[in-house]
């Protein structure tokens, strides 16, 4: 099955992302009619090659918040959580989630999303295992936590096979067996680990694709927008990792982006700043956003946001040894989520080389209401690649998808300013 | 000679100023807002204009800052009011190095570079405590004009701590406060003190480097320089003109104009 529908897909890799996205979707509306069970998990840590072999769709709550924020229901959700007693404060993805479960689960996309047969949740997000609890409650479904080592201190660096390494990927792997076992609970069938390897080779190819992608835009100008076009991408590597659909469609994506390379096409015609995101989206304005950079000719050329939500795969160094399915699951995993945690903490080192590999003039920190876990890094990171490297950084501030943290006036100001800065730095310097 | 404006449209008031080619004031104006920005623009510039006794086709090129810079129709180039800020705070004030800014919905800390270039700022987010709002708050509780407030304030000999860092709330506080029996004078202090604070913090945020200069319309108030100047364990430099200190600036950026013809990349009119 090709994932290319038309010619004009053909020359589109986010066109077919798109469309690819709404697919899994409209898909998920059909599992259990189909007799699939469902998974519900998260992009950070989600052992997704395990629920493949069992026949798992895999739902991401985290997505189908998101795409409320995008086709604007993220208020009415949001309301109806916060009308049942949720407070302001906690993470509107909850609470459009939570708005979903108490609007029948009619998602805005059209798609009744099915209920949970299994949960994943994980020690990379402090809320995933409370939300997880939440569809306990609510649907009496199993939910099952992992419990991934981070990083213990900022110099810290886990490399693949060492003792400390392996120690850790064993307790992990330990969790993946229980995992298997409660899975052949739930759905009868008995695990396949030749299947395992088989989703394995999957996610490698993908996530070889992928890591070349992210280096594209080291290129000047950026081939797309890692703020935009990249979070499309993205979207398609979580929903679609370890399927056959997925590795065809990173290859066209990868073969697309190198054309712009070779062309020199960018994404923004006059390419005057390259930035670099640190943070979450906001999806409740997601263009417009963009907009106010890409109108100053600044692209965001990469972003933590893209190695964190997909799971710190693109970072780990290492591919799944298909000989060793499981031990190898363990070990990726274990090295991936201590990457992509840290571009939640101890990430001022990974920023300030990510700073030299993209050439950047700029970081902007985009902190949200929705997350303080990961806006309480953000000044001290800030002041890092301020005084030790002479980066110009803007700090702004609204949320994921609640209208409500958006204001358009402040934040417009803040970054129209911030190019002020930019361009008589750039004068001074002679650019 | 050839002259150029300077328009400031503010979320409380507009201001404008006119400079000739050699950077002298010949002309400024000040006026409350109202809620059509273009005609509040409209206004202040034929304020000016009088002021200086010009009409509109003497001006060679228009400079627009503030929140509502882009409303202003005649204006050539969109600069934003850190920017503006700044480099009015520079004209007067050559040594400074960290400008703060406190308008009336609006509070702005500015770093400045020794080249005289902005390196980072800091600005009130989502919350107007903290800006002029809240001394609003107080005139209107105390049933004061705004420009008694910062001599009243001064008689005060034991403080109020203001708890509340609503600029909302902060009127029921206050009257709270006088009903106990607290003096005017005391819950006014305790105010200012709340101003001070977060102010002070702002600039700390972008790191407070000598000479600090104090912009906006609240640095007309004698308390609240005294004050900042105790939180921040520095002198602080007040320009007379300090109300028309982001008008200044935007003039600057005109001069510049007419002299180099350089035109700033940011003139990009996006429909605000």
């Amino acid at each position: 099955m090709s994932v290319i529908n038309t010619k004009k897909e053909a020359q589109d890799a986010r066109i077919v992302g798109q469309r690819l996205v709404n697919q899994w979707l409209a898909n998920l509306g059909t599992a259990h009619e189909r007799g699939q069970p469902v998974a519900y998990v998260f992009v950070m840590g989600n052992a997704i090659e395990i629920l493949r072999t069992f026949g798992f769709e895999m739902a991401f709550p985290e997505i189908n918040s998101l795409q409320s924020g995008v086709r604007k229901s993220a208020p009415d959700f949001i309301s109806k959580a916060e009308d049942f007693g949720f407070s302001p404060d906690v993470c509107s993805y909850v609470k459009a989630d939570v708005g979903l479960m108490l609007s029948n689960m009619m998602h805005p996309s059209g798609v009744q999303m099915p209920k949970p047969d299994i949960a994943i949740a994980s020690s990379l997000c402090n809320v995933y295992i409370k939300w997880a609890e939440i569809w306990e409650r609510r649907f009496n479904t199993p939910a099952f936590v992992l419990d991934i080592p981070g990083k213990r201190f900022a110099a810290w660096k886990s490399t693949a096979g060492s003792p400390q390494h392996l120690s850790d990927a064993r307790w992990v792997e330990g969790q993946f067996r229980d995992l298997i076992a409660r899975c052949e609970q739930i759905t009868g069938k008995k695990f396949d680990i030749d299947r395992l390897a088989e989703v394995e080779e999957n996610v490698n190819e993908m996530i070889r694709l992928w890591i070349d992608i992210l280096a594209f835009n080291q290129n000047r100008p950026a081939p797309y927008n890692s703020m935009l076009d990249g979070l499309t991408y993205m979207g398609v590597l979580n929903a679609w990792r370890g399927t056959v659909e997925g590795v065809e469609y990173m290859r066209l994506l990868h073969d697309e982006v190198a054309g712009k390379v070779a062309r020199g096409e960018g994404r923004v015609p006059n390419e005057r700043f390259r930035l670099i995101f640190s943070g979450t989206p906001c999806y409740i304005n997601m263009r417009r956003m963009i907009e106010l950079f890409e109108s100053h000719g600044g692209v965001f050329a990469a972003s933590d946001y893209l190695t964190y939500a997909a799971g710190g795969l693109d970072s780990a160094g290492l591919f799944y040894d298909t000989s060793r399915p499981l031990e190898s699951l363990a070990e990726v995993t274990t090295l991936a989520s201590q990457m992509g945690l840290s571009n939640h903490f101890f990430s001022h080192h990974m920023l300030a080389q990510q700073m030299n590999d993209f050439a950047a003039d700029g970081i902007v920190y985009h902190g949200i209401k929705s997350c303080r876990t990961v806006a309480t890094s953000m000044a001290d990171n800030r002041e890092y690649v301020t005084t030790k490297h002479g980066m110009p950084t803007l700090y702004i501030e609204s949320d994921l998808i609640d209208p409500r943290y958006w204001s358009d006036a402040q934040i417009k100001n803040r970054v129209d300013a911030f190019f002020e800065v930019l361009e008589q730095r750039a004068r001074l310097e002679g650019r | 000679m050839e002259y150029v404006a300077g328009i400031d449209i503010g979320s409380t008031q507009a201001k404008g100023i006119i400079m000739d080619e050699n950077g002298a004031l010949v002309g400024k104006a000040i006026l409350d807002m109202e809620t059509n920005m273009g005609t509040a623009a409209e206004r202040v510039f034929e304020r000016v204009l009088a002021n200086a006794n010009l009409s509109p086709g003497d001006i060679a090129f228009t400079v627009a800052t503030g929140y509502g810079r882009y409303r202003v129709t005649f204006g050539d180039l969109q600069v934003t009011e850190i920017s503006c800020h700044a480099r009015g705070a520079l004209a007067e004030f050559p040594n400074t190095r960290t400008v703060l800014d406190i308008g009336g919905q609006d509070t702005k800390a500015i770093r400045i570079g020794d080249s005289g270039e902005v390196t980072d700022f800091a600005m009130n987010d989502k919350c107007a405590a903290g800006t002029g709002r809240f001394l609003g708050a107080a005139s209107f509780a105390l049933e004061t004009p705004l420009s008694d407030l910062g001599p009243l304030a001064l008689k005060s000999t034991r403080p109020v701590k203001i708890t509340t860092t609503c600029t909302v709330f902060a009127e029921t506080e206050v009257i709270g406060h006088l009903a106990k029996g607290h003096l005017p004078e005391d819950v006014l202090m305790g105010m200012h003190h709340s101003i001070a604070t977060r102010c002070a913090s702002l600039v700390r945020r972008v790191g407070m480097a000598p000479e600090v200069t104090f912009s906006g319309g609240v640095s007309r108030n004698v308390a609240m320089v005294a004050l900042l100047e105790e939180v921040l364990g520095a002198p602080l430099n007040v320009s007379s003109q300090s109300q028309f200190m982001g008008a200044i600036g935007a003039g600057l950026y005109a001069l510049d104009n007419l002299k180099t013809g350089y035109r700033s990349q940011t003139a990009h009119a996006i429909d605000a």
